[in-house]
């Protein structure tokens, strides 16, 4: 059996899960087995009626007001007797903050192998051998899990494109008894990114600034090329980290994700964590000197060279196309 | 407070990586290693918290001299004192074998009120290590951490967490806790020369598997829950269309692109 962690957020299914039924979906036909997926929450059965509509096998539903809000020690105490009881062949889970909040736990308490950050798979033999990246992404890792099942893998946000979720099922849903359960860890407070010119979620062209630009005066080239193209400005994590513009305006997994009709990366060498934030943009073009930067692998347009000649030529065509 | 803070030697950032002949890692005999960036955040949030309710912060990590080296940066940037777990039988180890070795030592050590480490290493990169001592010890924990508060003379943690999408939770939990902290949640601190010349004259123990009790299977490559079969380069798969010549031309041929082809502006 192929387990799936569903993630939900705000009664929704967030799009990881999605990709994780992906993941499953193409594990269930290599290996033969059927696909399980799994939802924890309050409240949580309209999202199990929308997973047994796609190509999968049953639902299982753990339903109890203790889990209307993730903690790890409620999401291990209740999955963890499930799996002892169905002993599935993997267990999926997002690569996401809340996945790698309680894999590892879940994992560690079970005695059994986690991989985290898969993006590809493959069959040798009966044997499942799991990729995963290292080294921000500059390298791949196959790995062979040791010991018998189940195997937990955690899959890279982007990795198993939603696109090739096979509908097309009437999938059984099953309740799963969940006593109540207490966490140790509180949650007192959440707070949001203060919306304000900064909200990119609209903004359907986004010039983005990161590392390459070297100090935070030279962010002006961005605002000026931004400005003159009509659009809105991005920044990656590192840009934010170092002070040179304010948290809000970070694109990325722990930062804002967006979807323009065009992005522009301009000295962003591309981190996963980056990526996953605007990949989904209709057209990407990426200016960086570095061949090698992992953000042409998303790209559509590149021009490899210095961002400090690139960027004003671009900025001035625009000025003079406005002006025209 | 008691505070334990791990620190992973990784390749200074600035090396370039080759991968070695079996193809199971990279040739790691001539690098230069340093403290894994998120590590020296870490390090940073536990010297601040023991500034302002006083106790210890002893640095840990595991390795051969790589180890010993980072330690001693920890030591210089004012930890009180260094636990090197050193043994040939520690190489090769997946997270799984590192965390249970981590929490053997931690337990040997007396415990601890808080145990920091940084939120993702910069060579494996997946963010399991902290999490899985957490379950190997036992204790309570906290991810993505971008802020600490310490209660009740270290008894009571708040974290203030940093989840997807711009938003954070304020968590609260008791200790002893494991937290793994996020990059930027301070400035790191330089190591003085004062610092440097301190440290020598610091507490540094070394402690072998022997010494933590832990079986020759339970640690390193023996200990691993899984087999490295092979390390790549990853594939392009891109469909990106370099535009060359001058910024003058790659610009102009861009534009012409984004109108005519992708027809986006």
């Amino acid at each position: 059996m192929i387990f799936v962690v569903a993630e939900h957020k705000d009664n929704k299914l967030k799009p990881i899960t999605s990709e994780l039924l992906v993941f499953a979906q193409r594990l269930s036909r290599d290996f033969n087995q059927p696909v399980t997926a799994v939802v924890l929450g309050a409240g949580v059965e309209p999202l199990a009626d929308e997973m047994k509509t796609k190509k999968i096998d049953r639902v299982m539903v753990a339903d109890h007001p203790d889990l209307a809000e993730y903690t790890p020690d409620s999401y291990v105490g209740v999955l963890k007797p499930i799996l002892e009881q169905e002993k599935p062949f993997v267990v999926l889970i997002g690569h996401t903050t809340q996945g790698m909040d309680f894999a590892p736990r879940l994992a560690v308490s079970m005695r059994h192998p986690l991989i985290a950050g898969c993006v590809e798979y493959e069959k040798q033999g009966d044997r499942l051998i799991l990729t995963r990246q290292i080294f921000n992404a500059k390298m791949n890792m196959k790995t062979a899990v040791r010991g018998g099942p189940p195997y937990f893998a955690t899959a890279s946000p982007g990795a198993f494109p939603a696109d090739d979720l096979e509908a097309g099922g009437n999938a059984e849903v099953v309740k799963v008894a969940a006593d109540s359960v207490s966490s140790r860890r509180k949650i007192l407070e959440r707070t949001g990114v203060q919306k304000g010119k900064a909200d990119l979620s609209s903004a359907s062209i986004i010039v983005s600034g990161g590392r390459g630009l070297k100090q935070k005066e030279n962010f002006d080239l961005i605002f000026e090329l931004a400005d003159a193209i009509g659009g809105s400005v991005g920044a990656s994590r590192p840009v934010v980290d170092a002070e040179w513009l304010p948290r809000e305006y970070q694109v990325g997994s722990s930062g804002q994700t967006v979807s323009p009709k065009l992005y522009i990366a301009v000295g962003i060498s591309g981190a996963i964590q980056h990526l996953v934030g605007m990949q989904t943009a209709r057209c990407i073009v990426a200016i960086n000197k570095d061949p090698e930067a992992p953000i042409f692998k998303v790209a559509h347009y590149g021009i490899v060279d210095d961002l400090f000649k690139v960027v004003p030529a671009l900025t001035k065509i625009f000025k003079d196309l406005k002006s025209a | 407070m008691k505070i334990i803070s791990c620190m992973k030697p990784v390749p200074d950032p600035a090396s370039r990586l080759i991968i070695n002949e079996t193809k199971t890692w990279i040739k790691d005999q001539d690098l230069t290693f340093v403290a894994s960036e998120a590590d020296n955040y870490a390090l940073e949030e536990g010297l601040r918290l023991k500034e302002k309710h006083g106790g210890e912060v002893i640095v840990l990590s595991m390795g051969g001299e790589e180890a010993a080296r980072v330690l001693r940066s920890g030591l210089a940037m004012g930890a009180d004192r260094a636990i090197h777990l050193l043994d040939p039988k520690f190489k090769g180890a997946d997270e799984f074998a590192a965390a249970a070795t981590l929490a053997k030592a931690i337990e040997k050590d007396g415990g601890a009120d808080l145990v920091l480490a940084g939120v993702q290493s910069d060579d494996l990169g997946t963010g399991m290590t902290g999490t899985m001592m957490a379950e190997f010890l036992g204790w309570v924990h906290a991810t993505v951490v971008v802020g600490v508060e310490a209660a009740a003379g270290g008894k009571s943690l708040k974290a203030r967490r940093e989840l997807e999408g711009g938003i954070n939770e304020t968590v609260e939990l008791p200790a002893p806790a494991v937290l793994t902290i996020q990059f930027g949640i301070n400035q790191p601190r330089y190591a003085s020369l004062k610092g440097i010349m301190a440290a020598k004259k610091k507490n540094f123990k070394v402690w072998t598997a022997a010494d933590l009790g832990l079986a020759d299977d339970a640690v390193g490559k023996a200990g691993a829950m899984y087999e490295v079969k092979e390390i790549l380069i990853p594939e392009k798969k891109s469909k990106v269309e370099i535009l060359g010549g001058t910024a003058e031309e790659a610009t102009a041929a861009l534009v012409e692109k984004l109108r005519k082809e992708a027809k986006v502006i």
